[in-house]
């Protein structure tokens, strides 16, 4: 259900990542955003989720903070009805 | 043999930095060899980063020398060129700013360690989650020194390295800002430490963060601290409520004054001179100064609303969106610029930019010479995203609208 979001955090990670002059390794479910082995800090993951928002309309911590600590785990905070702007539909 | 510690330093205490330990025989041999070479100075020594160790090692010896220390936050600074200095003893400071060259503070020893409680704690293991050179992080080493504790440090790791070292070495005590607690939490697995006290301070606490920090930690003592620029550290908030008790606006907290004029927050307070800067006194003694701290009073509680000047607090770093605005501005192929704070539940806001191209400029051009403008700007002041547009809608009054100050 969360393909597509999955596929769309991959894409502006990677997108953040090359910016840095970095390459992510292959993302899973369980891939951690800190902590892990993505060389993203915690300013890159606040731009991940800035980016995100702008892209699904949605923000999931709107009432605060939410833990979660995976692609997968972040993946299924987003409502997986809509399409996102920018990504074609059914793209994983 | 080596002199004994200074009544500051308890010679239980513990520091562990890069896989060491070092305890106070360490630090006393690090010390004499500093004393020789700080007599030798003349006033005034720079100390570049070099890691705890070093720097507590670097504190006994220019208490013994009788000279001031600059603590630099950079590996060269570019202004270390040994000034006079007053005489005596004294711990000079380099503020964060977003621009320009920091600023350099002059805090008296005494008054600095007279701000700690100095109870003995050789139980308690600290992680320092500041830079060590930086106010807040020394007052988390000097709190450790006194308590002969144990402190754990990791000088330029991340959040997520720290959490690591905090798991490994069992640590008991930290303080840190939000923006830190926010992302050490993402970054913990299963296992946790097993913290006594969390503090936090240097920015806005709000309440799912501080829910968070309890639920995770049920037994943990949970404060935090309100404390601005000119006056330091001036109270503690320990009913783990974001804000503080409206009351306090009337009565006061632990000697200090409370009240709200315009909607900004302004105090009295004894502590309030904390520290001379180079060149101009921070503060004004007596009477009442204002924080720039915009407070709202809802039902019993005033709660923090940002800053009166509209600086954006990034990560525990404040940064002003119209300066880096300016930074964008003088970009060559750059038309007009808006720079504005984005709210995010990891470092509170990031900044972006709106940029309008001029006609016939190349976007991947305007890019590269958008991002070499920021790179000499502290991490939290870059504009993380950066968005091309045709045109900036302009408010009302005509000016520009910038979104997200609050």
């Amino acid at each position: 259900m969360t393909d597509s979001m999955f596929a769309l955090i991959a894409e502006e990670l990677a997108r953040i990542a090359a910016e840095k002059g970095e390459s992510l390794p292959t993302l899973g479910p369980d891939t951690r955003f800190l902590g892990g082995d993505l060389p993203i800090d915690s300013l890159d993951l606040a731009t991940l989720l800035v980016v995100l928002e702008q892209r699904t309309g949605q923000d999931p911590f709107r009432a605060g903070f939410v833990q979660f600590h995976t692609v997968g785990e972040l993946a299924a905070l987003y409502r997986p009805t809509l399409h996102h702007p920018g990504l074609p539909a059914g793209s994983a | 043999m080596s002199q004994p510690p200074p009544s500051w330093l308890h010679p239980g205490l513990r520091l562990i930095e890069a896989e060491r330990c070092v305890g106070w025989a360490g630090i006393a041999a690090q010390a004499d060899a500093f004393e020789a070479a700080f007599r030798a100075s003349g006033g005034r020594v720079v100390l570049p980063p070099q890691g705890v160790p070093a720097l507590v090692a670097a504190l006994v010896a220019a208490e013994r020398a009788g000279v001031e220390l600059h603590l630099s936050r950079r590996a060269m600074p570019a202004d270390a060129a040994s000034e006079p200095g007053e005489p005596g003893f004294a711990v000079l400071l380099e503020t964060s700013g977003t621009t320009g060259t920091p600023k350099l503070v002059r805090h008296d020893f005494q008054r600095l360690r007279g701000r700690l409680r100095g109870a003995a704690d050789p139980d308690a293991r600290w992680l320092l989650a500041y830079e060590p050179a930086a106010f807040a992080g020394l007052q988390v080493i000097l709190t450790a020194l006194v308590a002969g504790a144990t402190l754990v440090s990791a000088p330029g790791a991340g959040a997520a390295d720290l959490a690591r070292l905090a798991v490994a070495h069992a640590v008991t005590h930290i303080s840190a800002t939000p923006s830190f607690w926010r992302a050490f939490l993402l970054a913990l697995d299963g296992a946790a430490p097993p913290l006594a006290a969390i503090t936090l301070g240097g920015e806005v606490a709000d309440q799912p963060l501080l829910d968070r920090l309890a639920e995770r930690f049920p037994t943990a003592k949970l404060r935090h601290i309100y404390a601005s620029t000119e006056a330091g550290s001036l109270f503690a908030v320990g009913d783990g409520k974001a804000g503080f008790p409206a009351a306090w606006l009337d009565g006061g907290v632990d000697g200090v004054g409370l009240r709200v004029r315009d909607g900004v927050l302004e105090v009295n307070s004894p502590r309030a001179m904390l520290g001379l800067q180079i060149g101009r006194e921070v503060g004004h003694g007596g009477g009442w100064l204002s924080t720039g701290d915009i407070v709202e009073r809802r039902g019993d509680r005033a709660l923090f609303a940002g800053r009166l000047d509209g600086r954006i607090n990034v990560g525990g770093v404040k940064v002003s969106p119209e300066v880096v605005e300016q930074i964008l501005l003088d970009v060559p192929g750059v038309r007009d610029a808006l720079v504005e704070a984005a709210a995010n539940p990891v470092t509170g806001h990031i900044l972006t930019a709106l940029v309008v191209p001029a006609p016939g400029v190349e976007e991947t051009a305007l890019r590269a010479a958008i991002r070499a403008a920021v790179a000499d700007l502290p991490p939290a002041a870059r504009p993380r995203l950066v968005t091309m547009t045709g045109s900036i809608a302009l408010g009302a009054a005509g000016k520009k609208t910038r979104k997200g100050t609050a």
